[in-house]
């Protein structure tokens, strides 16, 4: 479980959906939720606020330029590769604290992955959830 | 509404403790009192039902005080209109599920009632047996029915599952989801089972050490934080596995079973037993009709 | 041989049984479920003809019911009862004396029973009374049995008390322990005998009885 704390910069609700943008240091997320604030109370401008996604969920690109439609995406460096079988796991430090994902181990020998190297982590907007 | 003020020393095993309570339940409600062993939840009802005296306190039920200590009021247990099923069943053994059913019976009272209650938890075939003669659901079943011949005010459970397998259980759990229903009870339910507290109730009462630390709706009182993960359940971790470089860990949630993918920092702080939320976002579940 | 002597012994059984049962009832209730302090004494008092010897007894209710005692000589007077060398005599002096046989059994029945059956029963609105003739009473046949039966065949084989109290008069206060004792100060070793033979086999009949009926035989054999 990744989980980072930022702060609620805006709301954009549409029936029972809304769309939630968090600041996390200088990174601002966006989060989609089927929650609106009248439903949940913590979701509120100003807030402070867990964003938590699954390692399982965190798409790697290499390099910084990845024109897709995933709003969210982190730029660090690879700091720990662990290996597996299928699944390898990859520590990725960014500007707003370690990451991790998990991705197969195929396709992280595809992309010659390795220690230090630049990478772009993104993470589907319907993927974040929020919590107090 | 029904207001419940008790307070009392109790004498526990591992010292005195002081059990004080103020709550207030709405009528229609079903109500569990949830909390460990020794924390005063029997305690409680039997107050209520006047089979242990309270050392101070007020019971209101509508407009009608039941125990009011400052103005030396104290119904007796029979002027209570309770219902009340034990842990171990105590049914009548030298009475028929009938005639356990008729004792109940208050003078003048219409005798149909009783056939009612025999058709609604399905005790017809059994109804001429000694209570010797019945496995333990059947047995609680017949306790339940006969808890209501009286039509109670208040239905009152002592974990009255506890002593069934998993199966029985849950089919008791819908009989008594079935009365408190249909009967229109105010109910209250000891468990110290998560997800029969889930299944069953409106509202948790946490007790612990004779006071309620927790009040309110099951969800909101057992998850301590507040996910927006719209898919969520209550469960109890039953293993934990590493494979590969990630963790499996099965969790039972109700009578099910689910395997959930974990990473080693999830894992650290959990251990087999424990109770977990588990969460995903309401994008991610497929619905898929079954025919 | 005189029958006499065995009729009565059974008659005073009978009474004494009948009777100690309405007293054993509610004290062995009261003494189960009681919270009481005077508990222990009333329980000693209870269980002293156990242990105390019947003469000691027969003798105080014969210092008590005399006719030149305070009680005696009221009783006499007022209700021209007589308990000494009487049959009501014999049968007061059996009820304290088979005490114990009665309201053990009883006592420790209702003790046995759940205490939750009762509460069960107050809580479907019923009063102490009902709860003990519907719920208590049906469910301790078995100690109410042996209770019965002890008393009685307790009742029968009682000499010491008879003999203070009653003294040995025929076909009034001679029981059939007391019959045989006079035989054999006769030297009528036959008749003595017969009186005994038919003593043991009534009292080895009446035991088996209730260690048949509450070993649960009956039910094992007779399915």
């Amino acid at each position: 479980m990744n989980t980072l704390e930022g702060e609620i910069k805006s709301i954009h609700t549409n029936g029972s959906l809304s769309l939630i943008k968090i600041k996390v240091k200088e990174l601002l997320f966006s989060a989609l939720v089927v929650e609106t604030p009248d439903t949940a109370s913590y979701l509120k401008k100003g807030n402070s606020i867990k964003i938590i996604f699954k390692e399982t969920e965190v798409i790697i690109g290499k390099g910084k330029e990845h024109p897709l439609s995933i709003p969210n995406k982190i730029v660090g460096h690879i700091s720990m590769i662990e290996k597996g079988e299928i699944l390898s796991k990859i520590i990725v430090n960014t500007l707003v604290g370690e990451l991790i994902a998990i991705i197969t181990s195929e396709v992280m020998n595809e992309m010659v992955l390795e220690v230090n190297e630049e990478v772009t982590i993104m993470i589907k907007t319907s993927e974040i959830m929020l919590s107090k | 509404m029904i207001q419940i003020a008790l307070q009392k020393n109790l004498i526990a095993a591992n010292g005195d403790m002081l059990l004080d309570i103020d709550i207030k339940i709405k009528e229609g409600e079903f109500v569990t009192l949830y909390g460990d062993s020794g924390a005063g939840k029997t305690s409680i009802l039997k107050m209520i039902a006047g089979l242990m005296p309270a050392d101070n306190g007020l019971i209101k039920v509508r407009d009608k005080i039941w125990l009011d200590t400052k103005n030396n009021i104290c119904l007796k247990t029979q002027q209570r209109r309770i219902g009340y099923v034990f842990q171990e069943y105590a049914l009548f053994p030298n009475m028929t599920v009938k005639e356990n059913l008729l004792f109940a019976l208050e003078k003048g009272q219409d005798k149909q009632i009783i056939t009612e209650l025999i058709e609604l938890i399905e005790l017809g075939e059994l109804k001429d047996r000694k209570p010797e003669m019945l496995s333990g659901g059947q047995k609680q079943r017949v306790a339940l029915a006969r808890a209501l011949v009286r039509k109670p005010e208040i239905l009152m459970l002592d974990e009255p599952l506890s002593a069934l397998d998993h199966a029985m259980r849950s089919k008791l759990q819908d009989y008594i989801l079935k009365v408190h229903k249909q009967l229109n009870l105010t109910t209250l339910l000891i468990s110290h089972e998560m997800g029969e507290v889930l299944k069953m109730c409106d509202k948790v009462l946490v007790i612990e050490k004779g006071r309620i630390t927790r009040y309110g709706n099951p969800i909101d009182v057992f998850t301590s934080k507040q996910v927006s993960g719209k898919f969520q359940f209550l469960g109890e971790i039953v293993e934990i596995e590493k494979e590969d470089i990630i963790y499996i860990v099965t969790v039972l949630i109700g009578a099910n079973f689910v395997k959930i993918v974990a990473d080693t920092s999830d894992i650290k702080t959990m251990k087999v037993g424990d109770k977990i939320v588990v969460a995903s976002k309401a994008f991610n579940p497929l619905l898929q009709k079954i025919n | 041989m005189d029958w006499q002597p065995l009729l009565l012994t059974f008659k005073l059984a009978l009474v004494t049984t009948l009777l100690l049962l309405i007293i054993a009832i509610p004290l062995a209730y009261w003494l189960a479920y009681t919270k009481s302090r005077f508990k222990p004494i009333l329980e000693t008092l209870v269980s002293m003809p156990l242990v105390l010897p019947p003469t000691v007894l027969g003798f105080y209710l014969l210092v008590t019911f005399s006719p030149s005692s305070v009680l005696g000589g009221w009783l006499n007077n007022y209700f021209g009862i007589q308990f000494i060398f009487s049959f009501h005599g014999l049968v007061l002096a059996s009820i304290i004396y088979s005490l114990p046989f009665m309201v053990h059994p009883i006592q420790a029945g209702f003790a046995n029973i759940n205490t939750t059956m009762i509460e069960a029963s107050y809580v479907l609105g019923k009063s102490k009374i009902t709860t003990l003739f519907k719920i208590l009473i049906p469910n301790i046949k078995p100690s109410l049995l042996t209770g019965v039966v002890l008393a009685f065949a307790h009742t029968i084989g009682e000499f010491g008390v008879v003999l203070m109290i009653g003294g040995n008069i025929p076909g009034k206060t001679k029981v059939a322990s007391i019959a045989i004792y006079d035989e054999v100060e006769a030297l009528n070793y036959d008749t003595a005998n017969s009186y005994s033979l038919i003593l043991f086999a009534i009292t080895f009949s009446i035991l088996l009885v209730v260690y048949i009926v509450n070993g649960g035989y009956l039910k094992r054999f007779w399915k």
